[in-house]
């Protein structure tokens, strides 16, 4: 929990190599989906609206089958909201600029190292660049910069196989395979389901140097402290409508929320109340706890 | 079949100096594991992605042949032989992360009943026994409903309920909660702290770290070798280990660290919110 932030400082905040990462502001507007094919179709969103500006991060919580996964689909386009508009720095699909806004959105799956092909690291994050039709020196630069982001650097993992690598190490290549195409928009599905802790936090440590380099993030989570200490707007969806939305606070009606959803708070809002303290004023990361505390 | 099947005395698990390589691997998955386990015991198994945690729950449900083995018993039966792996799954329930995988019929009574009708009971027992376990996981009202429309939390509750319809020994669950949201992982929490009570031995894999709390005792795995085993609180107040294992603590005793980095130092080392509210209120 603590290494979000913690990580972030021992490792500067900006990537490297003069190419910025700069957000890009999302809005939905009433976005509505329905899964065509199911045999009784139920929406999986309905009139869903939010907005989040550019360099924002936000944490999206829900029960499983809430719509988390499918609004992250919607978003980047994988599939096409039959109501409202997905706004990408504010403009609509139909304007000019969308395919090109849309193509600077990344989405990382659940489990994407499922998803590795290539026979090195450094093909397999190559693979979305070249697609993009960037000039071979510009991919190279890319797929360097990204195994480096992801804490592969290139000398070392860019010729190994990926299935030799550990599991933690191939969530991070996919990781970087993403990454490699700049997003400006990230969108992240469970990224730290089945890793063991120590990976956990080097992913949050990553996630936190591209928050700093201004990247807007969107966090699909289980975990309410790894959320709690990157994001600081919160989405909780329920069955595929939006129950609340808004710069996240631990105040008595962010409790609310989190508990009529079967949510439980992040620990350290749970601490701060129980300590007689404002748990509106809870800090994010251990770290800041232990220096209020200390 | 061994004698030994009908004596609970014995421990469940009874593992020394076994070894196991994937074909092709150039190293051990497992290499020299021990591993006990006495009946009613739930023991916690933890270690960094690809330790060897999972190969562990293959072998010790018969899935799989160790390379070799000072000794591999498990409920009794020789994991060594072929005959002993055979009884082995029919004693060791073993329940994997993904809901998804482990649901095989057309609604949640046929996927409790599947693995008798494989046994081959006859109709009245296995109609009495998916009733005890409908009950027993609160799926009554879930009887007839198809896989695909359950919660991660329901299949996952499903999926136990088919693994213990035949009557196991012990049970190894695999990192059961990690793909499931909060209320679903309480609901299998729930259910696993039921089956400590009715005697079982429960392996009981896991990345949380606040779900180690809960154990009897706590076996760590560094590239396929207990480098831990014992009670819990020996082994996160070892913050050094812990950390080399690629773990952490629970998040109080992660915040209890990084006051402790700050001269604060907390005794003993809080590992629950408990713990650590009464340590800082008795502290001031």
């Amino acid at each position: 929990m603590s290494a979000a932030r913690s990580g972030a400082a021992r490792s500067g905040a900006a990537p490297t190599g003069g190419t910025s990462l700069p957000g890009m502001a999302l809005e939905c507007r009433g976005v509505g989906f329905t899964y065509a094919e199911a045999e009784s179709p139920i929406p999986a969103l309905r009139d869903v609206s939010f907005a989040l500006e550019s360099g924002g991060t936000l944490a999206l919580l829900g029960a499983s089958g809430s719509g988390k996964s499918t609004l992250l689909q919607v978003i980047r386009g994988l599939d096409t909201a039959e109501a409202g508009a997905v706004l990408l720095d504010g403009a609509g699909p139909g304007e000019a600029a969308y395919l090109a806004l849309q193509r600077q959105v990344g989405l990382v799956f659940q489990t994407p190292e499922l998803q590795l092909f290539a026979s090195t690291a450094r093909e397999d994050v190559a693979f979305g660049p070249r697609r993009l039709g960037w000039s071979e020196t510009a991919v190279e630069a890319a797929v360097d910069e990204a195994l480096q982001l992801a804490g592969l650097p290139a000398a070392e993992f860019g010729d190994r196989h990926p299935y030799a690598l550990s599991g933690g190490e191939q969530r991070r290549l996919a990781l970087a395979g993403v990454l490699a195409m700049r997003p400006r928009l990230l969108l992240l599905d469970e990224p730290f389901v089945s890793l063991d802790p120590a990976t956990r936090r080097e992913l949050a440590a990553i996630l936190a140097r591209l928050k700093g380099a201004g990247v807007t993030l969107v966090l699909a989570t289980h975990d309410v402290d790894l959320a709690w200490a990157l994001c600081d707007d919160l989405l909780v969806l329920d069955e595929g409508c939006v129950a609340t939305a808004g710069a996240w606070s631990a105040g008595p009606e962010g409790a609310r929320v989190l508990a009529a959803h079967h949510l439980r708070e992040p620990f350290i809002v749970d601490l701060w109340r129980r300590l007689g303290r404002d748990p509106a004023l809870a800090p994010r990361t251990a770290a800041e706890a232990a220096d209020a505390l200390s | 079949m061994s004698a030994l099947a009908s004596d609970t005395a014995l421990p469940l698990l009874d593992i020394a100096g076994l070894h196991y390589r994937y074909p092709g691997a150039r190293a051990d998955a497992l290499a020299g594991l021990e591993l006990s386990i006495a009946p009613g015991e739930f023991v916690a198994v933890v270690g960094a992605n690809g330790s060897g945690k999972s190969t562990l729950a293959r072998l010790v449900g018969g899935l799989e042949k160790p390379a070799a083995a000072r000794r591999a018993w498990a409920c009794g039966h020789d994991l060594l032989t072929e005959d002993g792996r055979l009884e082995a799954r029919r004693d060791v329930g073993v329940l994997f992360q993904n809901p998804e995988n482990q649901l095989v019929a057309e609604c949640v009574e046929d996927d409790i009943a599947f693995g008798l009708e494989n046994l081959g009971w006859d109709p009245a027992a296995i109609r009495a026994r998916v009733d005890e376990m409908l009950a027993r996981f609160h799926l009554q009202d879930l009887q007839f409903r198809e896989p695909h429309l359950l919660s991660g939390g329901q299949k996952q509750r499903t999926a136990l309920a088919g693994v213990l319809a035949i009557p196991r020994r012990a049970l190894v669950l695999d990192e059961p909660t990690a793909m499931l949201d909060p209320a679903g992982r309480a609901e299998v929490l729930a259910a696993a702290a039921r089956l400590r009570d009715e005697g079982l031995g429960v392996l009981y894999i896991t990345q949380e770290m606040d779900e180690v709390l809960d154990a009897d005792r706590v076996v760590a795995l560094e590239r396929g070798s207990v480098v831990y085993a014992g009670g819990v609180t020996g082994l996160f107040e070892q913050p050094e280990l812990v950390r080399r294992l690629g773990l952490g603590l629970p998040p109080a005793g992660e915040l209890a660290l990084e006051l402790a980095h700050r001269g604060r130092r907390l005794e003993p080392l809080p590992l629950s919110v408990d713990a650590l509210v009464a340590a800082l209120e008795t502290g001031r």
